[in-house]
């Protein structure tokens, strides 16, 4: 898939966090960025979009970012969700791979981080 | 870091104002160390030697070195030896404030040595930025032993500074803290960290200083305080706390969780227990963290 054509969902309830990684995605030239502002706009905006690559933060009101990936991935199970959090604690890490995420960045996201998370989802690597 | 609670020490003992240190902060990027400082701060000169160098320098036409070598103070080994030390940030600092005027050499003679060993630092401590020396020097300068628990304030503590360097800047003096049962702010984040223990963590500040914040975090300029900027500094407390409980869950298998953070105008919160409210000088103004654990 070419990274011009892909489509992204960024969830996190901090709209300085959404922002951010919204600019770094339309700078790497993605064809959409979404936004959610807590886990259960996150599950409506997937379904709505069927985004290629979702950024989920943990911590979310109304419903938390690991519930809203359990409920993405169950219907979806092919789905590439990315938990992007700042509590990547080991217990976390666990919980979030074995509720089906594909990958887990540490917040502050780096460009870098983030500009890899898009190739290996281009290249069909997550 | 040294270099920021040196200057906190210097105001607590009242030896340079805020307003001198946020000019040395700023000024000090573009100070060059000169040989008389970091011959006191090696205990080779006194600041009376440095200063009869200086003098003698006025109708010498010779180089620092070449006359305090003249003058029987240092040998040429020292000379070399001092000359190939890189320059350290609170040695910078307190060579701007010198330059600055802000301190006379023998001040600052005094203030470096009562510094060094009132928290029992050598200058390896000091150079080599150790996390242990950190945080002995944290916990001493804030008199932690008081709280519930030191261990976790302190590292809480040396965190959020390692974190206010990284992502907003390095211009900071910090404040002596304060014991509260209460805190009031024109702005305010919190955020409580729960699990194994609890504790609560604050951001509180006016508006132009946390205007000043929230832009360093972003990098970008605001000019009114609305959602955004609010949504910015709760994201710095949240990295931050973030941060601290994966600190904790990995080198103390602890387990704890945050909340969403709480944004307000004009709040107050009330502490069941000891909180620490850590008063910190940028040059865009005072903001305060608050630390309270139960």
């Amino acid at each position: 898939m070419n990274i011009n054509e892909m489509t992204v969902l960024i969830c996190d309830d901090s709209m300085f966090a959404r922002k951010k990684l919204s600019m770094t995605m339309s700078s790497f030239g993605v064809k959409a960025v979404f936004e959610a502002a807590d886990g259960e706009e996150a599950v409506a905006k997937y379904k709505e979009n069927l985004p290629d690559v979702v950024f989920m933060d943990i911590i979310m009101p109304k419903v938390t970012g690991i519930d809203a990936l359990k409920m993405i991935v169950d219907e979806y199970p092919d789905a590439k969700v990315i938990m992007a959090s700042s509590v990547g604690t080991q217990g976390h890490l666990k919980e979030a791979l074995k509720a089906g995420a594909v990958d887990f960045l540490q917040k502050p996201i780096s460009d870098a981080d983030a500009e890899k998370v898009i190739q290996n989802v281009a290249k069909g690597v997550l | 870091m040294f270099a920021q609670f040196f200057g906190g020490y210097l105001f607590n003992h009242k030896l340079c104002s805020a307003e001198d240190l946020t000019q040395a902060f700023e000024a000090k990027k573009y100070t060059r160390l000169r040989l008389g400082v970091l011959a006191i701060n090696a205990g080779l000169m006194t600041a009376e030697q440095v200063e009869h160098v200086n003098i003698t320098q006025q109708s010498v036409d010779k180089r620092f070195g070449d006359l305090a070598v003249e003058l029987g103070y240092v040998t040429e080994e020292d000379v070399e030896k001092l000359l190939s030390q890189q320059p350290t940030d609170y040695l910078l600092l307190g060579q701007t404030l010198v330059n600055n005027g802000a301190l006379t050499n023998a001040e600052f003679e005094k203030a470096i040595n009562d510094y060094k060993s009132e928290n029992q630092l050598s200058d390896d401590d000091i150079s080599e930025n150790q996390n242990e020396t950190l945080n002995k020097l944290i916990k001493e300068f804030y008199h932690f032993d008081s709280a519930v628990d030191a261990k976790i304030n302190t590292e809480f503590v040396t965190l959020l500074f390692k974190n206010i360097i990284r992502f907003i800047g390095d211009d900071f003096t910090p404040l002596e803290a304060s014991v509260v049962k209460n805190y009031k702010a024109e702005n305010l984040i919190i955020q409580h960290i729960n699990g194994t223990y609890s504790a609560t963590a604050c951001i509180g500040a006016y508006r132009d200083a946390y205007i000043g914040f929230a832009a360093r975090f972003a990098k970008e300029d605001f000019t009114e305080i609305d959602d955004f900027v609010h949504a910015t500094v709760g994201e710095f407390l949240n990295v931050n706390d973030g941060l601290f409980i994966v600190n904790e869950s990995n080198e103390r298998g602890v387990e704890l969780s945050l909340t969403p953070q709480e944004l307000s105008e004009s709040a107050e919160i009330f502490f069941d227990d000891t909180a620490f409210c850590i008063p910190v000088v940028f040059p865009f103004g005072q903001v305060d963290f608050i630390i309270s654990n139960h």
